[in-house]
């Protein structure tokens, strides 16, 4: 269950310019916490900046009880939390719907890890991710190399420039074959990491996850639906309460009739079937 | 020590109670609190037929504050009769349910659809709710108009009804005393702040709705002056709340005349903002001397010389 914590940062980290990595000691939320979820921490003190920061758990260390959070500055309250000097943190969490696990395993759903009948699609696995979309993966790849998966995983990761491949090291290290794309042609592929994605869907995957800015999501959505693979997307919204009370992150889905419908980010999410998030 | 109040007939163990909209259905809280510690759960805008609500985004932070434009998404009034007010009614906290609609008589189907149900003991009448189209703020703007809705509203229940107010007036005690006159138990006050935000970058409103209502600390001064104004004119009780955060903050509405108070937005920030504003609200009263509650309501009125 959700706790409400004010702990200790154990340490804080600059892994790239403009982008900070916060550890904090938290059992509990640590022993609780799935890939994809998220913690929902307070600025500072004062009013100003009023909201929460929703921020996607990076890593767990459940041994140590830490946690990690991997995030962009991108405006004051980010800032505020990158050099919060006094050491402590206010935390609630874990918080959300994760990525559901195991879903490669039914999608494929023999044991021989032939293609199952009518899909043509294989048990391998593809994680996707974008820009700071990364954070959440990182975690999810802890688990899936945890469970042995990592062989039959590739992982797909894009940013602006070689620098700000935050996860590429730490993912490789784990065992997984990472390819890169960057927009400004630095590393790996020059282009969208969607790119990459076009070529790796030929392989008939049995899963995709992915995380990143929301048109990458929507590219990857409409490259599921057309090779017909079935995946996850972790998405972003505006969110206040993070608990599900006020409605704010509201995320246009498609529910089992076909109708559109709005669903919460914060509580229904924020991982979606990428076959429902309507863009 | 005595907490208890009469809210125009709605009796609460404390003065606190949670602002409609920001607090869900209540449980989405419980990990966090003791829902039973609350002096009543006001629960989410409901109208006669499921609202989809706005399009995203729909909240945007501003100094000390937020906006919102949600657009009372709800499930309707039969679900939150059926599968949500009992769900509550186990908790042993009074429910006072929100209600909206787009005319007089959306408000009094959903009023008598909710006469009677497990749990609640009473109603909110939302005439001014800035983000939808019709009804909510029409009604909240025109004292004719939010006196036939009292009225309406009135006639379809025996439960208490509370009237809530917008600040978006140009004389909020002409529209307590239209209430007031039609048949209001009580009055809330107050609703949100019409506003909009503007992204520079992108050179366009924030939030998918254009404008929205504002709330947060950069609300209460008004708020406050709102509940010091009505208490001198209208004798009906009144639910204080706009950017309380803190007990020091309930105690300025209570101290300029409010009976209870409602804790919004603070619960996005601190999720047990509502039990610590009673612990803060007993703990002022033993330091300084005061054995009910009661005694300090407008207590700040009579401090001012001639007033």
């Amino acid at each position: 269950m959700s706790q409400l914590v004010r702990t200790r940062i154990t340490s804080r980290e600059e892994p790239a310019p403009g982008f900070c990595l916060i550890e904090f000691y938290a059992p509990s939320l640590a022993r609780a916490a799935q890939p994809g979820q998220f913690v929902h921490i307070r600025c500072g003190e004062g009013s100003d900046p009023l909201l929460r920061r929703p921020i996607s758990i990076h890593a767990v260390n459940r041994r140590d009880g830490l946690v990690r959070i991997l995030f962009q500055v991108v405006g004051r309250g980010t800032a505020l939390l990158a050099r919060s000097g006094e050491g402590m943190i206010d935390v609630m969490g874990p918080l959300g719907r994760g990525f559901s696990r195991g879903q490669a395993c039914r999608n494929c759903n023999n044991s021989s890890g032939n293609a199952p009948a009518g899909t043509g699609n294989t048990g391998d696995i593809i994680v996707v991710g974008g820009g700071i979309g990364v954070a959440p993966l990182h975690f999810l790849l802890q688990e899936i190399a945890g469970s042995g998966e990592s062989g039959r995983t590739t992982v797909l990761l894009g940013a602006r420039s070689a620098g700000q491949l935050l996860i590429r090291e730490a993912v490789e290290k784990m065992g997984f074959v990472v390819h890169v794309a960057t927009d400004d042609g630095t590393a790996g592929h020059h282009g969208p990491v969607t790119g990459l994605l076009a070529n790796a869907l030929r392989r008939h995957p049995g899963f995709v996850y992915a995380c990143g800015p929301a048109p990458m999501l929507k590219t990857v959505c409409a490259l599921l639906a057309e090779a017909g693979v079935p995946g996850e997307v972790s998405v972003e919204e505006r969110m206040a309460c993070g608990v599900g009370a006020c409605l704010s992150c509201a995320c246009r889905v498609r529910d089992a009739g076909g109708r559109e419908t709005y669903r919460r980010a914060c509580v229904d999410g924020p991982v979606f079937p990428a076959g429902e998030v309507v863009w | 020590m005595n907490l208890a109040v009469n809210l125009g007939g709605i009796k609460m163990k404390n003065p606190v109670a949670t602002a409609s909209g920001t607090f869900g259905f209540g449980l989405e809280y419980q990990p966090y609190i003791d829902l039973q510690r609350l002096g009543a759960i006001i629960v989410k805008g409901t109208t006669p037929s499921p609202r989809a609500g706005n399009p995203p985004p729909r909240i945007a932070e501003t100094p000390s504050g937020m906006l919102n434009a949600i657009g009372l998404q709800n499930p309707g009034v039969d679900r939150v009769v059926e599968e949500i007010l009992p769900r509550l009614a186990g908790l042993g906290t009074p429910v006072i349910v929100n209600i909206a609609g787009d005319t007089v008589e959306d408000y009094a189907l959903v009023a008598r659809k909710l006469d009677g149900a497990p749990g609640v003991v009473g109603l909110e009448v939302n005439i001014s709710c800035p983000n939808v189209k019709k009804g909510g703020i029409q009604f909240g703007s025109d004292p004719r108009s939010a006196a036939e809705v009292t009225r309406a509203v009135k006639a379809a229940t025996g439960l208490p009804v509370i009237v809530k107010l917008s600040p978006n007036v140009t004389d909020i005690v002409a529209m307590a005393e239209a209430v007031a006159e039609a048949g209001a138990d009580a009055l809330s006050m107050i609703n949100t702040l019409l506003g909009m935000a503007i992204d520079v970058d992108r050179r366009r409103p924030v939030l998918g709705n254009v404008t929205g209502g504002l709330s947060g600390p950069a609300v209460r001064p008004v708020a406050v002056r709102a509940v010091w104004q009505v208490y001198r004119a209208v004798s009906l009780p009144i639910l204080g709340m706009g950017g309380i955060m803190t007990a020091r903050d309930a105690l300025e509405f209570i101290l300029a005349g409010a009976t209870a108070v409602a804790v919004g937005t603070a619960n996005f920030v601190n999720p047990r903002a509502t039990v610590e504003v009673v612990e803060g609200i007993e703990q002022y009263m033993r330091e300084n001397g005061f054995t009910d509650i009661n005694e300090l309501t407008g207590l700040a009125q009579r401090n001012v010389a001639g007033c």
